[in-house]
């Protein structure tokens, strides 16, 4: 059997911050390869510089040096209209805090990143069904956030982030402001987006047991990788 | 769900702010339109088809000094002129119970005024009337009408300028001018009480034809000059301008309000604007990151600014157009206004305003956003 082909390829990555006079290394010198459909769980403490990755991963941030390869594009190298295209056809985004737009249905939130496509209404309202299905919430679609549970709020935030059918999903501590019930069932559509959709999946967690549902795992801490 | 109906939702979030947002904008233009009005009636002075011919003769020294009534004579020799006649503006309080009497009396010669009234609509046997009886008085329509005075009626005026009181005999009701609020009454009655002074305020002259009042003008002037009484003849039109400059300088004095008025309105849309893009600041971040490009959120930011301003300026020029449309504003100010019309160039002036002022107040929001990466905005969030 041909091994995976690697979706995301990282070589010596480092980002620097400047906080007025004192520099602070937030990556140093991070070579990373990631698979196609792999569930990778990226664990580190607070100011580990996961969070960081995660974003220069998803072309939301720019590292100081070092190459990042995404689906064989490097994304340091994209102008940020390049990137804003890039971002909406290649990466879908969950966030700790759900991050729905308040004015907008669970349906319309989920349309939100179609609206950037040349797909006619029909085709979106076709993708956006099939997205809320797939978490189990189109009996939801046409409720306003504030009219939905935490949990049932990030099942619409990860049809969101599907809804364009990207190749990679980042999660940054989606299970954070959760029960443990709707953590669970938060991180089974994840997993089950690796396993059965073939998706790339990259969490961010400090939660072992979040961890645990990941195919990999890697711990950062003060910038590096040590396992 | 599209993007218009996206920004129009985004709009209406806050539905409290975006009423008092948009009626303080509109409370502001609506003040704003009201100021240029009021400018324009008190420089733009109504005018007729008499009112081009008609010139005025007054005092070179001051409008306050009165002319000798011996130059009639020269007057009358000055060709270009087919009509001249006392015009002496009485300045008394009506009924004696007022505070300010909003229309003015005139003393003139009615004989030699029928001309100088050209205007005037006033029946046959009206006029007759009035030039028969040295007490009586010609009165316009909207005087009338204000104090339900009909013909026959005696009006009564103490004197402010005049030592002397009057009571005048309506003999006549005349409309059909620009103006139709005055008294006119008998110079020789005003003599009379006065211990005949010999003397008029102004000279009301008609030139045959506007094309000669220049002329005709240059003439009066030249035919007074070194004389004991050198006068200052005008248009009708410049004479109500130069009465109008008699009030201070009161173009820069509402220039400066309206001024103000334009900044306090940019203040209040950019503090408007500033506040709707800070609260939602994580969201712009998130959709950045969904793949919405600078150029997509600035136009968000344009299209919600611009359409509070205009949403503003529907409702104040609007408005103002409604209101001074409907109004008798000749009653509601007592005369001082005879028409308060809203031009369309103020209706433009007044969207020109809030067009820019939209475009203004979505400036620094949008330089925010464009300096703020998606990282940034993120950070907003935990």
């Amino acid at each position: 059997m041909a091994a995976p082909e690697n979706i995301v390829t990282i070589r010596n990555l480092s980002k620097v911050y400047a906080q007025g006079e004192i520099q602070v290394t937030a990556l140093d010198n991070i070579s990373l390869d990631l698979a196609a459909g792999e569930f990778l769980a990226l664990m580190g403490p607070s100011g580990s510089g996961k969070s960081t990755l995660l974003h220069i991963i998803a072309g939301i941030d720019r590292p100081t040096s070092g190459e990042c390869l995404v689906q064989g594009v490097d994304v340091t190298k994209l102008n940020e209209s390049q990137l804003a295209d890039w971002r909406n056809q290649n990466v879908g985004f969950v966030f700790q805090t759900f991050n729905l737009i308040p004015v907008l249905t669970a349906f319309e939130n989920v349309e939100l990143p179609l609206l950037l496509t040349r797909l006619g209404r029909a085709q979106r309202r076709r993708q956006v069904q099939a997205a809320l299905e797939l978490v189990g919430l189109a009996d939801r679609a046409h409720h306003l956030p504030k009219q939905l549970s935490g949990g049932q709020e990030q099942r619409a935030a990860i049809a969101r982030a599907l809804v364009t059918d990207p190749q990679i999903v980042v999660a940054d501590e989606p299970t954070g402001n959760l029960d443990s019930h709707s953590a669970q069932d938060v991180l089974g559509i994840l997993q089950s987006l690796s396993r059965q959709a073939g998706k790339t999946v990259i969490l961010v967690t400090h939660d072992p047991k979040a961890a645990a549902f990941g195919s990999r795992s890697i711990h950062l801490e003060k910038g590096e990788l040590t396992r | 769900m599209n993007l218009p109906g996206f920004i129009i939702r985004n709009a209406f979030r806050n539905k409290r702010r975006l009423a008092l947002s948009v009626s303080s904008v509109a409370a502001s233009l609506f003040l704003l339109i009201t100021l240029q009005v009021a400018l324009r009636e008190l420089t733009n002075p109504i005018s007729d088809e008499g009112s081009s011919l008609r010139i005025i003769v007054r005092n070179k020294v001051s409008l306050a000094q009165p002319l000798p009534a011996r130059q009639l004579q020269t007057l009358e020799r000055i060709p270009g002129i087919v009509a001249v006649s006392p015009f002496s503006f009485y300045g008394g309080l009506y009924k004696g119970d007022e505070k300010f009497t909003s229309f003015a009396q005139f003393a003139v010669d009615p004989a030699r005024t029928q001309l100088l009234l050209a205007d005037a609509k006033i029946s046959k046997a009206q006029t007759e009337a009035w030039i028969a009886d040295q007490t009586s008085c010609i009165v316009g329509r909207m005087t009338t009408d204000r104090y339900g005075l009909k013909i026959g009626d005696r009006m009564q005026f103490t004197g402010q300028i005049y030592p002397c009181d009057l009571e005048l005999k309506i003999a006549g009701i005349y409309h059909g001018t620009a103006d139709d609020r005055n008294v006119i009454f008998h110079q020789k009655y005003l003599d009379e009480l006065l211990g005949n002074p010999g003397t008029v305020g102004t000279w009301w002259v008609r030139a045959a034809f506007a094309a000669e009042v220049p002329l005709v003008t240059e003439r009066i002037n030249r035919a007074f000059a070194n004389t004991s009484a050198e006068v200052r003849a005008e248009s009708e039109r410049a004479f109500v301008l130069g009465f109008v400059s008699m009030w201070a300088n009161i173009k820069t004095l509402i220039g400066g309000i309206s001024i103000v008025v334009i900044f306090a309105l940019l203040l209040v849309t950019v503090s408007t604007m500033s506040m709707a893009i800070r609260e939602r600041f994580r969201e712009l971040a998130i959709l950045k990151a969904l793949g919405f490009r600078r150029r997509e959120l600035f136009a968000f930011i344009l299209a919600e600014s611009f359409g509070l301003a205009m949403g503003g300026a529907i409702f104040g020029a609007g408005g103002a157009w409604v209101v001074y449309h409907l109004l008798n504003i000749q009653k509601l100010t007592s005369g001082l206004f005879i028409r308060f019309e809203v031009t369309p160039r103020m209706m433009g002036l007044a969207f020109s305003v809030a067009a820019l002022l939209g475009v203004l107040a979505a400036i620094a929001p949008m330089l925010t956003v464009a300096r703020t990466s998606v990282v940034q905005g993120l950070k907003t969030l935990d």
